[in-house]
């Protein structure tokens, strides 16, 4: 690329050109105001001349020609360095009108990166850079240590008006008048003057004017003296095409009518006068000086001897001060002829001389010290070096030195510094190597806070230019650029800035970049009242959770300000505050399934279906029908659609959470849905509603307030006002009645922040417009999917209360509560069945109870023998079926009572739901099911265990231990009865009540345990059960001990029921026949501790079930020892023989071998012979611990003598068995027989006959194969029963 | 003497993934986004040498002002650790970058971390701010 074209090469041949200094009187400038022009204003179009053919011939022989030159020419006033002040203010001016020109496209979005990379470089660059940077340079001009704006001549002009012309020629060269340049010695005042003549046609005819020519030339010289006239034109209409003085007239407005009375052929004579004046007088001139000083450079400084001179010469001015100043060098000083020289050289466009002479000069100024000088050679040997398009390395290391050098200097070579810097940038960016350009410029920058701004601006630029393109830093000094510009103010400027930021920042990851960008372009805009624009940018910033609590209270407050300023409320699409937490989204509507809580509904639908399962209609049967009925009356399109009953609420769950760590007020949540009455009107309303969210994407911002209101008709929804706390997450559930059949769809979410912003979301747009019909039947259900509805007329729908629902119950706590139902519909709704899940605490009564009170009807009546049969058929299933005949009107609630009993601690949930069948058929949906569903807790109240052990002494009968624990901290418990469930069994105490439990009550952590005897009615004879269905020896047992409270039929019902559900939850996994149930009915004493309840209660009662305690071992025979127990006996005469007898019964149904084998040590192996046998499932037989068993056995002792047991096989044993070792015996079914025994007592003592163990073995197992559990033995081991016999020494 | 450090690992597409201010210099609001700022500019500069090297430890590849940005860069190029500092000390950042290299690494074991996605980890956070205390 030629140099000469580059931007730079451009930017300094219009700029170190040659001066012309122009001295004019007033009445010139009158002439020229005619025109709306000043003198120089008019002459300025023509001072360059892009096809001049000008030989010249410098420093050597060899002429060249120029092709271009320009002239600059200057009123003598101007030739002097421009005040700081106001060049600053007229560089501000500068980038203000910039500012105000962007106006149109700043407003809009910004554009993407890619499409600011395609376009082509001086597109995307504002085109005052250059404006700016020309008056940027333009502000260090005519400074004393350059020499190319020194004027090379000077024009004098003087009108033909003015009186004695020749005289004012004389008078306008007057030294006092001339710049400072001229008097302070900086440059020679002796320069070339030119004379020129202005004459205004206007005034005449010429004649006079040329007088005054040949005056001046007489005066002047031949050469030296020109007449220009003007103003030809009469009627001042004149009009130029092209606009020739706009680009010179700064402060013009460009409507202005310029050059009116100037002709076509004026014009011409001014191109031709200053043509003239350059080509003949100008460059021949230039020419002259350039050789002349050459000579005399030559003279003193070229060759080798004067070299010497010099260097011992400045040698010895070393030790003078550093030369701040440039006054030490004058116009007369060898060194500024050398600069003069280079300087011409250069404006000629000789190079090679310029260069040969900085390079000279350079040196010199460096021995100097003095700097400035020093740095302004240095820079144009650097721009000569680039002109050269020679050495680049020379070219930047020429800047970079004059760069450092003017900064070196301090605060009066900054200014050159930045010239010099901006032509250093323009020369990098000429050979692309902008990235370095971009340093450059950046170095620039530091001074002035707006300067600066332009600079980095550039930089950026720079940056973007780069190959490859470097768009992170060029967003970064954007940014830094727009920071500058807002700091002066300049506001248009640093939006448009950041905009450009905002290009390469969207959508970064990096959020205090995205903040910080969005926030400030934010208020900017919000500054300037544009404040849609403001307000989206500042929206992408509101949901900031990793900003500290300040920041996110400076963003909102600001955000909320700007608002304010609009006037409006806004609705936002998409709105970040709060986030709508989508996932947790949950619709819940009732079609067939009508809820009576808002807990029922968060119970999983799939418990629900197994609850209702067999309640309701075979399912494929009722799908089909149900189906069948649909499509015939629904249109084909609501199939996809759920169903909800009109007058009916949909509630949507959602949760919004606040991601800020300050608290929001949200108010007015509510859903937009769209409601079309029926079905034609609905796929158009349903397009319609689409189009019009597309527009809403569009626009992001639209009121549609007033479509809200039109729909109130139509469905109501409910508005609901939350307060957010710093992070907190909330769940809104939202409601929409519809309120006429159609189509009812929801379409999104809307809420107002803090009372001015209206936030809208959309579920799911996509999803819901490009449904297909196909594809929708595969895709997982998710709530977003059914979001559309078909509403049908109102149903009934039924209401359920229970009453005396208590939160907390004890263990054991038997309770009625009442169902109540309602139906608020005029339509009866019949057949109704109901089914709970959990029928061991809650069972359904019989409605004669309700009118009973509480206690009373479970006491016991005459009659119960009924009972036990419906008890099997109600218990059998859950399902109740309400009676036929029932149907519930509207005001004529149906009431029902429930039984509640709690089982075990713990919490629990109730299920409970109730079908019902519409009284019309004529509806879609001609059943619904109501789900109740309850939570309940239970405390621990009384723990109850039973252990049964065989009466040693006698069959059929039992020893019971019954063992209460009160495990309740306050309360204390009254027994009131022990029932045996079941008529074979007899219950009755060992003691009387009042030594057993003497003070009734059961406090608080008391553990209690007492003995009964039980015996099995059923194995005696027959006759015996009529006499013994007495109340006191019947299977209740009275505890309490005052008799005035009757006691309860425990066969009867709740009791009965309850017993059955535990008897099947509790089914021991051995299934024995015989087992046992027991239920204790203990009256709670609560009130004496609970404040709370005034009066005492005394209808509570509590229940307690012990199921399937074993009343028989693991064998199926039975035996008792029978025999002496004390024998007194002279041991020094013989040994004491005694007779003993085990008698045994078969329990089984089949025979039964028995071998009782007896042995004189204990078996190894099986030390304890009461826990080994104990059935495992024995639960809650806590404490079984030895002391009570020793407790039993020294009783039965009496006396402190040792039991003696064979313990070790080694001593003697004191007793042996005698006869066989084994005997066997056959047992039919059911019957007794009895064995003899025969033992040798050896020594007195107390002995214990337990060593013996019988071996059952049964007979036919083949014909047992029916028993189902696997379990079951059909041979086993029996340990022998304790039995004590006491030997003493008779005397 | 108090410093400024600024400790950023940056992922695939320029997604910061793990940010730390691990300076003793009292926490500044303003700090925060111009360190964001200078940070990310400074990709542009590791775009371009990454390539030109085989060594992990880029040095000192950006300034601003008086605050240096030194990288590290993963065998993968994608990942970048970078470091944004005003102090001098070119053998404690390398050990520092060392190390937390190999935090990362063991991050990147965890089968339910999903690479590129943010490291929310605190245990990582801690030892991070540990080694920026040690060789700091």
């Amino acid at each position: 690329m030629d140099p000469a074209n580059s931007p730079l090469g451009r930017m300094l041949l219009d700029e170190i050109t040659p001066v012309l200094m122009i001295l004019t009187t007033p009445l010139v400038e009158e002439i020229c105001q005619k025109n709306g022009l000043t003198f120089i204003e008019m002459l300025s179009p023509f001072c360059s001349f892009n096809n001049i053919d000008v030989p010249v011939r410098t420093a050597s022989d060899q002429p060249y020609r120029l092709r271009k030159f320009k002239l600059r020419i200057v009123y003598a006033s101007d030739v002097r360095q421009p005040d700081m002040e106001v060049a600053r203010k007229r560089l501000k001016q500068v980038i203000t009108s910039a500012g105000e020109e962007e106006q149109p496209d700043l407003f809009s979005d910004p554009p993407s990166i890619e499409s600011v990379l395609n376009t082509s470089k001086p597109e995307c660059m504002p085109t005052w850079f250059q404006y700016f940077n020309k008056e940027l340079v333009r502000t260090v001009s005519f400074s004393d240590h350059e020499a190319f704006d020194h004027p090379v001549a000077c024009l004098l002009v003087v009108s033909s008006r003015d009186e004695e012309p020749l005289n004012k020629f004389v008078d306008m060269y007057n030294t006092n008048q001339l710049p400072p340049m001229f008097t302070d010695g900086s440059m020679d005042p002796k320069i070339l003057k030119h004379f020129l003549l202005l004459h205004d046609n206007q005034d005449g005819p010429s004649e006079k004017a040329t007088k005054v020519l040949t005056g001046m030339r007489s005066t002047f010289g031949l050469h030296d003296c020109r007449l220009l006239c003007i103003n030809s034109s009469k009627d001042g209409l004149v009009t130029h095409q092209e606009n020739l003085w706009a680009p010179y007239k700064s402060d013009a407005s460009s409507s202005q009518h310029l050059g009116g009375f100037l002709s076509i052929d004026d014009l011409d004579e001014v191109r031709n006068a200053m043509q003239d004046l350059s080509s003949n007088f100008i460059i021949p001139q230039m020419e002259q000086r350039i050789r002349v000083l050459n000579q005399q450079v030559s003279a003193t400084r070229k060759g080798f001897r004067n070299q010497l001179k010099n260097l011992w010469w400045r040698k010895g001015k070393d030790d003078a001060p550093d030369s701040s100043s440039g006054s030490m060098y004058t116009f007369n000083s060898i060194e500024s002829q050398i600069r003069v020289l280079g300087d011409f050289a250069f404006m000629l466009r000789d190079y090679e001389l310029a260069l040969s002479n900085y390079r000279l000069l350079s040196t010199d100024y460096k021995l100097d010290k003095a700097w400035k000088q020093y740095a302004g050679v240095q820079e144009m040997m650097g721009l000569t070096y680039f002109m050269l398009d020679q050495s680049r390395k020379d070219a930047e290391y020429c800047m970079e030195n004059a760069f450092h050098t003017y900064l070196r200097i301090g605060s009066s070579g900054m200014r050159n510094a930045t010239r010099c810097g901006l032509w250093w940038a323009e020369m990098l960016k000429t050979r692309d190597q902008c990235k370095e350009a971009a340093t450059v410029y950046f170095r620039i920058s530091g001074e002035e806070p707006l300067h600066s701004a332009v600079m980095l601006e550039q930089a950026s630029y720079c940056y973007l230019l780069a190959d490859p393109p470097m768009l992170r830093k060029y967003g970064f000094h954007l940014i830094l650029s727009g920071d500058l510009y807002k700091k002066c103010d300049q506001i248009k400027h640093a939006i448009r800035t950041y905009r450009g930021a905002l290009s390469v920042f969207k959508g970064t990851k990096w959020s205090h970049i995205r903040d910080h960008v969005h926030f400030h372009i934010g208020k900017w805009y919000a500054f300037l009242d544009t404040f849609d624009v403001a307000i989206k940018n500042m929206l992408e910033i509101l949901a900031c959770g990793h900003q500290s609590k300040a920041t996110q209270e400076l963003f909102l407050r600001d955000f909320f300000q700007t608002v304010q300023k609009t006037g409006k409320t806004f609705e936002v699409l998409k709105l970040q505050l709060p986030v709508i937490d989508i996932p947790s989204l949950n619709v819940v509507f009732e079609d067939r399934r009508t809820y009576a809580s808002p807990a029922a509904v968060s119970v999983k639908e799939s418990l629900w279906q197994s609850l209702e399962e067999d309640m309701l209609p075979s399912l494929t049967g009722v799908r089909s029908s149900w189906l069948h009925i649909q499509s015939s009356l629904l249109p084909a399109k609501a199939k996809d659609s759920n169903v909800c009953v009109a007058g009916e609420a949909i509630a949507v769950d959602i949760g919004f959470r606040n991601p800020l760590q300050i608290s929001l007020s949200i108010s007015s949540i509510s859903l937009v849905c769209k409601h079309s009455s029926n079905s034609e009107e609905g796929e158009m309303d349903a397009k319609g509603s689409t189009s019009e969210i597309h527009k809403d994407e569009d626009h992001k911002i639209s009121v549609t307030s007033e479509e809200l209101n039109s729909d109130t008709t139509l469905f109501t929804a409910t508005e609901v006002d939350v307060s957010l706390g710093g992070g907190e997450t909330i769940m809104v559930q939202l409601k929409v009645t519809p309120k006429v059949e159609g189509a009812l769809k929801i379409v999104g979410v809307r809420w107002k922040l803090s009372g001015s912003v209206v936030g809208f979301h959309k579920f799911q747009s996509d999803m819901l417009n490009k449904k297909t019909a196909k594809g929708r039947r595969k895709i997982r259900q998710s709530p977003l999917d059914n979001l559309s509805f078909l509403v049908i007329k109102s149903l009934p729908k039924l209401e359920s209360f229970v009453h005396h629902l208590p939160k907390t119950v004890s263990a054991g706590d038997l309770q009625r509560l009442t169902l109540e139902l309602r139906n608020p519909s005029e339509i009866p709704v019949k057949n109704m069945k109901m089914k709970i899940s959990h029928p061991r605490f809650l069972s359904v009564g019989s409605p004669e109870i309700l009118s009973m009170e509480f206690p009373t009807c479970l006491e016991k009546k005459a009659s119960c023998a009924k009972c036990d049969k419906d008890v099997k058929s109600k218990a059998s299933g859950k399902l109740f079926r309400f009676p036929e005949n029932t149907e519930i009107h509207c005001e004529n609630p149906l009431l029902w009572p429930l039984w509640l009993w709690a089982a075990t601690p713990g919490k629990f949930s109730f299920h409970m739901s109730i079908y019902y069948e519409m009284g019309d058929i004529s509806s879609i949906i001609r059943y619904r099911t109501l789900r109740i569903q309850h939570t309940l807790e239970v405390l621990p109240s009384l723990d109850i265990s039973f252990q049964i052990s065989p009466c040693p002494s006698k069959l059929q009968e039992y020893l019971v231990r019954m063992s209460i624990v009160n495990q309740t901290r306050l309360e204390s418990f009254k027994l009131h009865q022990l029932s045996a469930v079941g008529k074979e069994w007899e219950i009755s105490l060992l003691q009387p009540i009042d030594t057993l439990f003497p003070s009734e009550v059961l406090t608080a952590g008391q553990a209690l345990s007492c003995f009964f005897k039980l015996k099995n009615k059923k194995s005696e004879t027959a006759e015996n059960e009529v006499s013994s269905l007495t109340t006191l020896k019947g299977p209740t047992l009275r505890l309490s001990n005052g008799s005035s409270e009757p006691l309860f039929d425990t066969c009867c019902s709740p009791f009965s029921e309850f017993h059955h559900h535990e008897k099947v939850y509790q089914k021991a996994y051995h299934q024995e026949q015989q087992t046992v149930d027991f239920m204790l009915i203990s009256r709670p004493q609560r009130s004496n501790n609970n404040p709370g309840q005034p009066q005492p209660n005394s209808f509570d009662i509590a229940a307690h079930y012990a199921c399937h305690c074993r009343t028989a071992s693991a064998s199926p025979v039975c035996w008792f020892m029978d025999g002496p127990r004390i024998i007194h006996h002279n041991f020094s005469s013989s040994l004491c023989e005694i007779k003993l007898k085990i008698t045994i019964y078969n329990s089984s149904d089949v025979s039964v071998s028995v071998r009782i084998s007896t042995f004189d040590s204990v078996p190894p192996g099986s030390s304890s012979t009461s826990s080994s046998v104990l059935p495992a499932n024995e639960v809650g037989w806590h404490d079984i611990s030895l002391t009570n068993e020793l407790k039993v056995t020294t009783s039965i002792a009496g006396s402190g003598s040792g039991i003696h047991r064979s313990t070790s096989p080694e001593c003697v044993p004191p007793y042996i068995w005698s006869g066989a070792s084994s005997t066997c015996v056959e047992l039919e079914p059911k019957s007794t027989t009895e064995v003899p025994l025969l033992i040798c007592v050896f020594s007195p003592g107390i002995h214990d006959l337990s060593n013996y163990a019988l071996h059952w073995n049964m007979q036919s197992s083949a014909n047992y194969k029916d028993a189902e559990d696997g379990e079951r033995f059909f041979s086993g081991t029996c340990e022998g029963h304790p039995y004590y016999l006491t030997v003493s020494q008779h005397e | 003497m108090t410093s400024t450090a600024c400790f950023v690992i940056v992922s695939r597409n320029d997604i910061p993934i793990y940010e730390a201010e691990v300076g003793t210099a009292p926490k500044k609001e303003e700090a925060a986004h111009e360190h964001q700022f200078i940070l990310h500019a400074a990709l542009d500069i590791v775009q371009d040498l990454a390539w030109t090297t085989s060594a992990m430890f880029l040095k000192s590849v950006d300034r601003f002002n008086d605050l240096v940005v030194s990288v590290y860069v993963t065998a993968a190029i994608h990942t970048r650790l970078m470091l944004l500092h005003d102090s001098r000390n070119d053998d404690g950042i390398k050990s520092f970058f060392q190390e937390v290299h190999e935090l990362y690494i063991k991050i990147l074991q965890n089968p339910l971390y999903l690479p590129g996605s943010c490291i929310k980890s605190p245990h990582f956070d801690t030892k991070v701010r540990a080694l920026a205390r040690k060789y700091l």
